[in-house]
């Protein structure tokens, strides 16, 4: 493959992600530019895409200008949990078309400050005015598979215990620690039959990546395909549970753009467990396991570090937290890492190929608002 | 909290003659596709629609208690995904049932009408 028409990963960077409800966007969006300028070796941006769903009209412009960045294309959008990396694909199809040279992808977002627990759902929404929360939606999923037998509540659980596990060595993570399947059922009843410890926490943070033509330098990150889509209806005509086709489609497109066979060709994942179902039926749509069978790859120990498809070494949305917009380019700046060897204790060794997939939610009949498949490849 | 304003987006219900309680939709002229929604074209292929009624009966294709505060409605309340016979999958309250247990997946259910709140309830049937 020639270096022309491919995009590098030249610089990432995230906030610490957290609740932080004493800082504002501006100083959580700088320490992400920050480290990914730094990271860049070059503070030069011809262009920003910024990923955020709650943050006021103009904070783009806002959080950049008070760090000098000023008079350049500056675009916000919006694709709920998948904003950030929307934000990176456009960012990656600006940079692959000549559009721009270097383009900043920027994601944010400060829950703790505008919601007192989960999300409000929206009341311009059918499903959300009649009292959909997002763990509702989510529980739904997890219901109707310990109907039809393709997962047990251990087996849900034991993402949240994987993931939690991971965390413990991401220092930049919310939450951490080294729990048992038996307590994270035992925590709190948020909407049946997900626990407290299965849902991804209240956050705020921002995490950045800068895109340029790739050199061809030994040891480059580059983007080797991406693909974005937005779900079509989901309804009583649905083989699956929401979330999963949209999904499926969206990574037969990424597979197909990287030239791909597989999702099991990735070393390492990061993908969108915003609550344990979410993990489960991800893995499973991704075709990284067969159908029915993420449960058990998770239980097994197939998804955890050191097994054969490690998902979510820096912890997950369960624990490194969700700061919606920021979520995508934290996932991002993780494989980024990870195909650099510089993830320590958390490192999937010898990692060259990674995959990141984002998905969200919350437009009903639907199945999803959108979803984002990125590969990575160390080269 | 803000209280909603504009039009409400839910299911449209209305009484039947006969006593039963019905969803005001849409069924797509060219490919069948039930909508539980006053919508202008068909969510599934973008071909025109006409007026249809589902209900009351359907069966739950699955279904949650839940448990955290959400503005306008008090926990824990339980929610059904009820898919009416020949017609949508709707979201529906299913009041009387939100102590313990969410409402048996593959039950048969029935539109009761709306809450208070123009929340769309069922009752199990069965
Ligand atoms: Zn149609």
């Amino acid at each position: 493959m020639t270096a022309r028409g491919t995009v590098a990963v030249a610089g990432v960077g995230t906030s610490h992600f957290g609740r932080q409800p004493d800082r504002d966007l501006l100083t959580l969006a700088y320490d992400a530019v920050r480290e990914a300028f730094s990271d860049a070796g070059s503070e030069r941006v011809d262009a920003v895409w910024v990923g955020t769903v709650f943050a006021p009209a103009g904070v783009a412009q806002r959080v950049l200008r008070a760090m000098g960045i000023t008079g350049i294309p500056i675009v916000t959008v919006e694709n709920a949990c998948a904003s950030g990396t929307t934000a990176f694909v456009e960012a990656h199809e600006a940079v692959r078309t000549g559009r721009h040279g270097r383009v900043l992808a920027l994601g944010l977002e400060q829950m703790s400050t505008a919601f007192s627990g989960a999300i409000t759902p929206e009341t311009t929404d059918p499903e959300g005015r009649t009292g959909l929360a997002m763990p509702a939606m989510y529980a739904m999923s997890a219901a109707r598979y310990l109907h039809t037998g393709a997962v047990t509540p251990e087996q849900l659980a034991a993402v949240s215990v994987k993931n939690h596990a991971h965390a413990v060595h991401n220092p930049r993570a919310q939450y951490s620690g080294h729990h048992t399947v038996e307590q994270v059922l035992a925590s709190r009843m948020i909407a049946d039959p997900l626990t407290l410890l299965q849902c991804c926490p209240t956050s705020d943070g921002a995490a950045a990546a800068v895109l340029t033509p790739a050199t061809g330098a030994a040891g480059e990150v580059v983007v080797r395909g991406a693909a974005l889509r937005s779900g079509t209806p989901w309804n009583h005509r649905s083989p699956h549970v929401w979330g999963h086709d949209v999904v499926a489609d969206t990574t037969r497109d990424a597979l197909a753009a990287a030239d791909l066979d597989a999702a099991s060709d990735a070393d390492v994942l990061e993908v969108h467990d915003a609550f344990t179902i979410g993990e489960i039926v991800t893995t499973e749509a991704l075709g990284l396991v067969p159908p029915g069978e993420g449960g058990k790859a998770a239980a097994g120990g197939v998804t955890a570090l050191g097994g054969a498809h490690p998902v979510n070494p820096s912890g997950g949305l369960l624990s490194r937290g969700h700061p919606l917009g920021a979520t995508g380019l934290a996932q991002i700046a993780e494989i980024t890492w990870q195909l650099r060897g510089r993830c320590g204790a958390r490192q999937v060794e010898g990692a060259r190929l990674g995959l990141v997939e984002t998905m969200g939610g919350g437009v009903s009949v639907l199945d999803g608002n959108a979803c984002v498949v990125t590969v990575l490849e160390s080269r | 909290m803000s209280s909603p304003t504009g039009a409400d987006p839910r299911p449209a219900i209305r009484r039947t003659a006969e006593g039963d309680w019905v969803v005001v939709g849409r069924r797509c002229r060219a490919c069948a596709e039930p909508v539980a929604y006053a919508w202008p074209r068909c969510p599934s292929c973008g071909s025109a629609v006409e007026p249809a009624h589902f209900g009351p009966r359907g069966t739950v294709w699955s279904s949650t208690v839940v448990r955290i505060a959400v503005p306008g409605h008090a926990p824990p309340y339980s929610l059904a995904y009820v898919d009416l016979d020949d017609g949508p999958r709707v979201l529906a309250h299913v009041p009387g049932r939100n102590a313990d247990e969410p409402t048996p997946i593959g039950s048969t259910a029935r539109l009761i009408g709306v809450s208070d709140d123009g929340d769309l309830q069922v009752e199990v049937t069965g």
